[in-house]
């Protein structure tokens, strides 16, 4: 019947998928053949097919249709074919979430898994567990425990895998079945060890010691089954990760003895287990390597894939280790399989030296071609690398770069290679000009609108500070007459920035963005309109704020600030001030290491944390006049030990004129109740407690949060500021105003209580606990604010009131020190990418952009000069006076 | 059935094959009956509550019998309803020595006479209104037309079929047991006036009764057939 079928399809030409047209209402139609007496086995089976293909291609059955399908289908049990049996199993298993009652079959399936026919047996029992809930495992427990134990193999796995997957949902049963699991785990057969040993570990996971006993006991008596070996290796580094350090463990003497194991799976999974685990010194990595070495020349492609996998990663970190197979690397660049040769190659990248990259590179072009797109990314991301070791060499990479960006392929390798340059770009300022004028030519055939609109806010950016600009505004241009909007928008906002910055090309830049103002599409006239107008007003600040540094503020925040105003419209214009700041990028620099892919950061989790914050604060009525969140602290600080009676943690929230500090209370005494609790505060000077809110009671182990509200002085902070050219040390030494350290006290009521039933005294006593003291730095009042052009913002800001110092920084030796020192203490963000030190040199130029409390810009210079210590020249500007007062007393 | 089949019906080759729905409340013996009938080499030592419900067969000395042993379980009793139109005859188990649960018994049985119950039959079909079967042949085709007719012609529930019914008054070999005649008396089976039945006193266990329960339901079947 299912050939005719299958021949009658390919007669009318419906191409090779005979269930290609199918649909729902006509299968279920079908369906009702499982009624008939007597049952036609393959048609029934035909039919289920086509049921279970509607399931698979993502066909949604209504739990109505299903349930009656399903009911359907059991009656099906009446026949003995086996074809149409295992067809059952599967149909419920796939229905098994989609159809109620489906417990109905459970008789049936526990009378097929302890039968006679062992084919019927185990797909029975792995049929089982997907219809058992918790509440049914008991009925079939002893069945389970049976087959466990089973003779035949295949019952027996099956049974251990479906004791695995009824783990996650009832635990305590199935921990009941570790004597059969252990007497399965000294089976004979392999698959059977390997689930055996599978299951006891998850049901002793939890329990170090006795995963610990279980792994000992089974290196002792050795096992046979080369997967469970490569289970325990897997189990032994998981728990050598958790110990971290001692070496010297029986674990890792057990993973070392693998090495020799006669299977090459163990082996393998022994050397990679070596190679993975965290700082590995160099002699114990060396027997891995070796072993990984011999897999080299393995005639099986596999083998030599793993092994080479494996030294390529290997190669990041201890790229010494694996120079010795060197010589092994070489032959396989050559060889057929050319995911092995691009391993090999990009391996040899990294380890061998910088004489030798000219060679590999032209080896590595010869079949870039026949590589597919993700080993592809693999090569990229090894040119990286390799440009960051050798800088001197970014001729000959960049070179390779730009014809791999010519070729065919998938966004992502593109992206990889994007960004790759980019990366050059900003790390060698020697690249700069190539590097643009080729990212320009990609940009003319470039059918992906990220990577074009990140270009081109590139040639934005970096384009006016080059030699000659013009040649770019030809690129640009080219992309607003050619291309869609998107890309279109992202032009005019590059054109934009040329004009701003070069006063002999903006009489041209006008024109072209007069052009622009005809287009079609909103957005990009709606940038054209806004930059035109900016621009003709030819004033050096507008084109700083609103062309070259764009908005600060977060812009869920700024939306809800304007929903805010638009409901209760006052005469006063709507205050830009007041809508919280964006939580700058914190993390810019990225890690040495890192590939390329996977540079970008998610920067909407610290956004949506403060807005958090917001929300709570804004909950509690004596905070709702202080005005919106300026800041809250990164990280709260602990001001007790961790195991102390009482923990207590606090996060720093700014406000316009105001400190709240949060206090997140833990009590850890299961026998004592706190009622009333409050962190009093003895500020040293320039701010004035005004309340405190307390945590009504703290039960033992649910952490509770009480608040202090500190006004902060609005009087003249300089007052007592330190005379220039002073010795400075930032460990705190002066008391401005702004910094400050608070002692701080818990005051609480203590209420005994039983520790078993929470029944609490009714009388209390007063008690305190002395907390650590709280510090409130500098860098509490500033938000961190990106200027991507500095130049620009400076000159915004304009001199008015400037300050500048000098100062000697005498404890510290190097320009690094210095800058990573005065980042960390003022809480600024560096622009330029000025907090990366050239080598050798003795002066440096460090830009600070930041916005003080109250929503006002504030910049700061800082001129570092190195001679035995570093002398430091310091330039702070802002538009208001305060700010500057503030950062220059408390650098002093 | 081709002339191939009926030839080796009348020679006694190959049996016919009859659906038997096996009912009851839990624990009241059905699938020991069912499990004494088979073979004694298909029999299985170990009895335990059933879950769902089990296909056996059986065959007697002209019959071949497909059983459908349903779990007698409180919460999976309305789950029998999905097999009814499968049965064309019905063995009914009860555990004649628990008398406090005779009256659950007989609820049961009533529910299972009167399938589907009339009001819940009307308060579905209102909606459409009887006289909108035209209408409904029109929009639907064929196929929904035979099931619309195949719900009202009665031909496949229960209360209007002619089921022959086998009541095994089970577990006679307690001392607290009553009498097969009490058992019909509490279930008040002499109401019972469109379909044909009889009770048989059992004894699952030694298999006491069951064969000439057996008998009885193939002598009506047969009847039927003819």
């Amino acid at each position: 019947m299912l050939k005719k079928f299958d021949k009658k399809d390919e007669e009318s030409g419906g191409g090779s998928n005979p269930f290609q047209h199918l649909e729902k209402s006509a299968v279920l139609q079908e369906a009702r053949v499982f009624n008939e007496t007597p049952i036609n086995p393959r048609k029934c089976a035909h039919i289920l097919t086509k049921i279970l293909y509607l399931i698979n291609q993502g066909e949604h059955l209504g739990v109505m249709e299903a349930t009656e399908a399903f009911f359907a289908m059991t009656r099906l049990f009446q026949s003995n074919d086996p074809t149409l049996r295992r067809m059952c199993y599967l149909t419920i298993k796939k229905m098994s979430s989609i159809a109620e009652d489906v417990i109905i079959v459970t008789s049936s399936l526990t009378k097929d898994m302890t039968g006679k026919d062992d084919n019927y047996r185990g797909p029975a029992v792995r049929a089982l567990y997907q219809i058992t809930d918790s509440t049914m495992l008991q009925a079939i427990e002893r069945y389970m425990k049976q087959a466990i134990v089973d003779k035949v193999p295949s019952v027996s796995s099956s049974a251990l895998v479906s004791s695995l997957h009824l783990l996650k949902t009832s635990f305590d049963v199935v921990k009941r079945w570790v004597n059969e699991a252990q007497e399965a785990a000294s089976s004979d057969n392999i698959m059977v060890q390997y689930h055996a040993l599978g299951l006891l570990y998850h049901i002793r996971k939890n329990d170090r010691l006795a995963v610990n006993k279980m792994l000992s006991k089974f290196t002792r008596h050795g096992l046979k089954s080369p997967f469970a070996y490569c289970l325990m290796i897997r189990i032994a580094s998981k728990l050598l990760e958790e110990e971290a350090g001692s070496r010297d463990s029986p674990l890792f003497d057990f993973i070392e003895s693998c090495l020799r194991n006669k299977h090459e799976m163990v082996v393998y999974e022994a050397a990679s287990a070596i190679v993975n685990l965290p700082n590995c010194t160099a002699k114990e990595l060396a027997p891995a390597v070796s072993v990984l070495q011999l897999f080299c020349s393995s005639p099986k492609a596999a083998l030599r894939y793993a092994a080479v996998r494996t030294l390529n990663k290997v190669a990041m970190k201890h790229p010494s280790a694996v120079t010795a197979c060197n010589l092994d690397l070489e032959n396989l660049v050559t060889d057929s399989n050319r995911s092995i040769a691009t391993l090999a190659i990009t391996t040899l990248l990294k380890t061998g030296s910088e004489s030798s990259i000219d060679r590999l590179m032209k080896q590595i072009s010869s079949f870039m071609s026949e590589i597919s797109d993700e080993f592809k990314v693999v090569v990229v991301q090894a040119i990286n690398a390799l440009c960051q070791k050798y800088p001197r060499k970014h001729a000959v990479l960049m070179n390779f770069l730009f014809t791999m960006l010519r070729e065919e392929g998938g966004f992502e390798y593109k992206r990889a290679i994007v960004d790759c340059i980019i990366s050059i770009i900003e790390e060698n300022s020697e690249s700069k000009e190539t590097g643009l004028s080729h990212l320009c030519e990609f940009i003319e055939d470039c059918e992906f609108t990220v990577l074009a609109t990140r270009i081109l806010h590139l040639l934005g950016q970096e384009g006016p500070k080059t030699n000659n600009p013009s040649k770019y505004i030809r690129f640009i241009y080219n992309r607003v007459v050619l291309e869609h909007e998107e890309v279109r928008a992202g032009a005019v906002s590059a054109l934009a920035k040329f004009g701003a910055q070069n006063e002999e090309m903006l009489p041209s830049i006008l024109v072209l963005l007069k052009r622009c103002v005809m287009d079609d599409d909103n957005e990009v006239r709606d940038r054209a309109t806004f930059y035109l107008n900016v621009l003709e007003q030819k004033q050096k600040a507008l084109n700083a704020g609103y062309i070259l540094n764009g908005l600060t503020v977060s812009i869920p925040g700024l939306e809800r600030a304007l929903h805010q105003y638009t409901l209760e419209p006052s005469e006063k214009p709507f205050d830009l001030k007041s809508v919280p700041l964006a939580t700058a990028p914190i993390v810019e620099q990225r890690a040495e290491n890192v590939p390329v892919a996977v540079a970008k950061q998610p920067e909407k989790v610290a956004a949506t944390r403060q807005e958090i914050f917001q929300e709570q604060l804004g909950a509690i009525p004596e905070f709702r006049g202080l005005g919106p969140l300026f800041k809250s602290s990164p990280e709260p600080v602990a001001l007790t030990e961790l195991e102390t009676e009482y923990v207590v943690r606090c996060t720093k929230h700014t406000f316009v004129s105001h400190m709240v500090f949060q206090f997140d209370c833990t009590n850890t005494l299961n026998d004592q109740i706190l009622e009333n609790v409050t962190v009093q505060m003895e500020p040293t000077e320039g701010y004035e407690v005004m309340g405190y809110i307390p945590a009504k009671s703290l039960v033992y182990n649910q952490p509770g949060t009480c608040y202090t509200l500190v006004a902060l002085s609005e009087e003249d902070p300089t007052a007592e500021e330190c005379g220039s050219g002073g010795d400075v040390s930032f460990a705190f030494a002066s008391p401005a105003a702004v910094a400050c350290t608070f002692s701080c006290m818990m005051k609480f009521t203590v209420k005994d209580c039983d520790p078993n039933t929470g029944e609490t005294d009714d009388e209390g006593y007063e008690d305190e606990y002395v907390l650590e003291d709280l510090e409130v730095t500098v860098a509490d009042h500033i938000q961190r604010v990106l200027k991507p052009n500095f130049g620009a913002a400076w000159d915004e800001v304009g001199d008015e009131y400037e300050k500048e110092e000098t100062f000697t920084l005498s404890a510290i030796k190097t320009l690094e020190e210095a800058v990573s020192n005065i980042v960390k203490f003022l809480g600024m963000q560096p622009c330029e990418r000025s907090d990366k030190v050239p080598d050798n040199k003795n002066s440096h130029t460090l830009y600070l952009a930041g916005v003080f409390r109250g929503g006002h810009d504030l910049l700061l210079r800082a001129r570092l000069l190195l001679t035995d210590t570093v002398t430091m020249q310091v330039t702070a500007r802002s538009a208001e006076e305060l700010p500057v007062d503030v950062i220059m007393a408390s650098v002093g | 059935m081709g002339l191939f089949d009926k030839l080796a019906g009348w020679l006694g080759l190959k049996k016919k094959e009859v659906h038997v729905l096996c009912l009851g409340l839990d624990n009241s013996g059905k699938t020991t009956i069912i499990n004494k009938l088979k073979p004694s080499n298909a029999q299985t030592q170990d009895i335990v509550p059933t879950i769902g419900f089990s296909i056996e067969k059986f065959k007697t000395s002209s019959l071949s019998f497909t059983v459908f042993d349903m779990s007698g379980q409180g919460r999976y009793r309305n789950l029998w309803e999905h097999y009814y139109k499968e049965g064309q005859a019905i063995i009914f188990v009860i555990d004649s020595s628990d008398k406090l649960r005779m009256v659950v018994a007989k609820e049961e049985l009533d529910t299972l006479l009167n399938h589907p119950d009339e009001r819940e039959y009307y308060n579905e079909n209102s909606s459409l209104g009887f006289n909108s079967m035209g209408y409904f042949k029109c929009l639907h085709g064929n196929d929904s037309l035979v099931k619309f007719k195949g719900r009202f012609s009665s031909l496949l529930d229960i209360k209007h079929r002619r089921l022959p019914i086998l009541f095994f008054a089970n577990k006679m070999d307690l001392r607290d047991a009553i009498s097969s005649v009490k058992v019909s008396q509490l279930l008040s089976l002499e109401n019972i006036k469109d379909k044909p039945w009889h009770i048989c006193a059992s004894d699952a266990l030694k298999g006491e009764g069951l064969q000439e329960g057996v008998d009885w339901l193939q002598d009506q079947m047969q009847a039927m057939k003819t």
